[in-house]
């Protein structure tokens, strides 16, 4: 689905597995798990909720970064808008669904591109203008 | 009662140790190569208008000149992660490899956890152990933040987690956090002696339990925040008959060895090759690491 979606090669996922847990797809290291009761294995890379299936911010700020079409680059104002949050008039190529989003080189996070605009999918949690405590 | 006083015979230039828990401490990040190699990480603060001055002794550490480094994009996107600065010191000191696997014994909020993480190129395993249920969240949120893919959570008492083997286990103990005053000053007026030998009794429970799961020939890093010898050279003591200790030595950064006198006890003299960390060496929080080899 990714290689479908954004043209992320089955090579960027090599030394991985996944695995579905009720409503998502998790990514982990590939190899020989300890037998143990386990709270959280890897990490949490597709949604499956929804009519189409979401890739989590997370995921594709790693994975995202081999990743062909239904990117859409961003400056720094476009930035901004996107990492609070909002939606905003995009010019692009990509078409209708979700998109890898780029700032500089690196990826942002989801966006959802509908009728020209751009609708930011980060979660809550990484908005500009949330705190982080100081952690040791 | 001034607490740090019981320290005057162990501590070198005690004055000036004592001075220094009044500086100001400035916040620490570390670069997380998951998410961006380290120049672009640079470039990314000096965008937001933040210097970042590296470690002398860690490239990947830098101390930050920003009031409320936590609202930085360049954090909140996973590029940094806010750090102490001595907190930085275990995971290099278990040195762990690509491929290999890890235990994280007392792993909430995931610093070290997520540090571990990136020095094994996210490859291998890492089993990050966290008793509490309301300290998984951070962790889980950490892990995520900061693009971790080899880490696996569990939820055990860390003195019964059941089984390994593991190549390298670290216990960062939970601990009467002495060496946090310059970040938080009331930590010293939580101290008393009963309250050190109550953690000291955990703290070997998890020392010992680690050894366990530790494969033959396995490193085990013990290390704490903290300055009392109950909780650390007695601690590691306690876990001599079945380990040997490594000298620490980290270029750039000052360690004074362990004691092997305390209230008028002699301990074991292999102890001198774990490492003290003081404030005023470093310009830092203070740190106690140990890393034992097992038999």
């Amino acid at each position: 689905m990714w290689l479908e979606r954004f043209g992320i090669p089955d090579s960027a996922f090599d030394g991985y597995r996944f695995y579905r847990k009720a409503q998502s797809v998790w990514v982990v290291s590939d190899v020989t798990l300890p037998a143990l009761s386990y709270e959280a294995l890897g990490m949490r890379m597709m949604d499956l909720k929804g009519r189409v299936w979401k890739p989590t911010t997370c995921a594709l700020q790693i994975f995202g970064r081999f990743a062909a079409k239904n990117v859409v680059p961003l400056d720094d104002d476009q930035a901004s808008i996107f990492l609070a949050g909002g939606t905003q008039k995009i010019e692009s190529a990509t078409e209708a669904g979700y998109a890898v989003v780029f700032y500089r080189g690196g990826v942002l996070g989801c966006g959802l591109y509908s009728s020209g605009r751009l609708i930011s999918q980060v979660p809550k949690e990484l908005r500009s203008g949330c705190t982080n405590g100081d952690e040791t | 009662m001034d607490w740090l006083e019981r320290y005057r015979e162990i501590v070198p230039d005690f004055e000036d140790f004592k001075a220094a828990q009044q500086r100001r401490l400035l916040p620490s990040a570390r670069i997380n190569l998951l998410k961006a190699e380290r120049s672009r990480a640079m470039e990314h603060l000096e965008e937001e208008g933040v210097k970042g001055r590296p470690f002398k002794w860690y490239s990947l550490g830098l101390g930050l000149d920003s009031e409320s480094p936590g609202k930085l994009r360049t954090n909140l996107l996973g590029y940094i992660h806010l750090q102490e600065e001595l907190s930085m010191v275990p995971p290099l000191v278990l040195d762990p490899k690509p491929g290999e696997t890890v235990l994280d014994l007392c792993a909430s909020p995931g610093s070290k956890t997520t540090q571990i993480s990136q020095m094994m190129e996210n490859r291998g395993l890492v089993v990050a152990n966290e008793p509490s249920l309301s300290r998984i969240a951070p962790l889980r949120s950490n892990c995520e933040r900061l693009g971790v893919l080899n880490v696996a959570i569990t939820r055990y008492d860390g003195r019964r987690f059941p089984r390994g083997p593991f190549d390298r286990v670290l216990v960062d103990a939970p601990c009467s956090s002495e060496g946090r005053a310059r970040r938080d000053p009331k930590a010293l007026s939580r101290c008393s002696l009963r309250r050190s030998l109550g953690l000291q009794t955990l703290q070997i429970g998890l020392l010992k339990n680690a050894l366990r799961l530790a494969r033959t020939g396995g490193v085990v890093v013990y290390s704490t925040c903290t300055y009392a010898p109950e909780e650390n050279e007695m601690v590691v003591e306690a876990a001599l008959n079945q380990s040997r200790l490594e000298r620490i030595s980290i270029p750039g950064l000052r360690e004074c060895p362990g004691i092997t006198k305390w209230n008028g006890c002699e301990l074991n003299e292999e102890l001198h090759r774990a490492a003290r960390y003081y404030p005023h060496f470093n310009d830092t929080g203070g740190f106690f690491v140990a890393r034992l080899i097992k038999n």
